[in-house]
């Protein structure tokens, strides 16, 4: 997995870890916008650099093991990289397809991600991230759902 | 409505490059998008061809070795050797054609499996080339390199072994 930086258009490596019961005092509302305290009964796992521990997105899932589901629940990437400024770019895409790596590690062509998504940002997810529509929902799953892996090099 | 602050600040395909927010709904409302959902995905199912289907298997044995390799746990039936029969299973109903088309001995395949015997390199660059690099011939070294490891660490006997052998040791 990597994510590229803007000004230079290099590849730098990233991993997808778990968030540690630690790490929640080094997360605030500046960097991460949200109280990432109220995702702790979620699962939620952090995006960095792969020689830095510094955090640079957070992503927050709910397993639906019945339906062979993921649920992007919250998602922020770090202040500094977000919007035209940013340093780096494709830090949101890698932690979703991480969600898709986990729901394809347990469930292979069934595995299915989805989120619920504010109505005027609908297209661009769907744009984006190639996601499908399901009503209310958007959502991730077989074809779209590896072609994300692929793109994402997870 | 989404963050009046970030919607000044940023686009709508800005913030959905950099957020997913949180979105409450009643019970009713839940239950509603969740049958939404289930019809949906019923109707994209169809879509899929049989070797989409059994490319994301073949992922989902690669993301499940991968981290069994990098998780400190060991687990003695997570083998390499098991690791391989799931991946054969993938897509054959007899080793002797796996074997066949991998160019191997049946006999050297039949030990690998049965763990008499481990499986050289060559065997496992071409392992990588079958799959079409869906999975890498590092993740399967790393199978094994866990297995070293985890003998390397725990085996009394050989130490006992080569004690002898070992005429002076260190002054510390």
């Amino acid at each position: 997995m990597n994510i590229s930086e803007v000004r230079t258009q290099s590849k730098k490596k990233v991993i997808v870890e778990p968030l540690l019961a630690r790490d929640y005092k080094r997360i605030n509302k500046n960097r991460f916008w949200f109280d990432w305290k109220t995702e702790k009964g979620n699962l939620v796992y952090k995006l960095m650099f792969k020689d830095s521990d510094e955090i640079l997105g957070l992503i927050s899932l709910i397993h639906f093991a019945d339906e062979q589901r993921y649920e992007i629940n919250l998602l922020a990437v770090s202040k500094e990289n977000r919007g035209r400024t940013k340093m780096y770019d494709g830090i949101a895409g890698n932690l979703i397809a991480y969600a898709c790596r986990l729901a394809v590690k347990l469930y292979a062509e069934n595995g299915c991600v989805s989120l619920l998504p504010k109505t005027e940002l609908r297209t661009h997810y769907m744009r984006k991230y190639g996601m499908l529509p399901a009503g209310r929902q958007l959502f991730l799953e077989g074809l779209p759902l590896l072609r994300l892996l692929q793109k994402y090099e997870v | 409505m989404k963050n009046k602050t970030l919607a000044k600040k940023y686009t709508d395909a800005e913030l959905a490059e950099s957020f997913v927010f949180r979105t409450r709904l009643t019970t009713r409302q839940k239950e509603d998008a969740q049958k939404e959902l289930a019809e949906a995905r019923l109707k994209n199912k169809t879509h899929l061809t049989d070797k989409q289907v059994l490319y994301a298997k073949v992922l989902q044995l690669r993301f499940q070795m991968e981290d069994y390799s990098n998780s400190d746990a060991y687990d003695e039936q997570l083998s390499f050797a098991y690791f391989l029969r799931q991946y054969i299973n993938l897509s054959y109903k007899v080793n002797k054609q796996f074997a066949e088309d991998m160019n191997l001995d049946e006999t050297e395949l039949s030990q690998i499996l049965n763990k008499h015997r481990s499986p050289s390199e060559k065997t496992i660059i071409r392992l990588e080339i079958h799959s079409h690099n869906t999975i890498p011939a590092l993740s399967w070294y790393r199978l094994l390199e866990k297995e070293k490891e985890h003998a390397l660490q725990t085996d009394s006997f050989i130490r006992s072994q080569e004690t002898k052998f070992v005429k002076r040791r260190l002054a510390i």
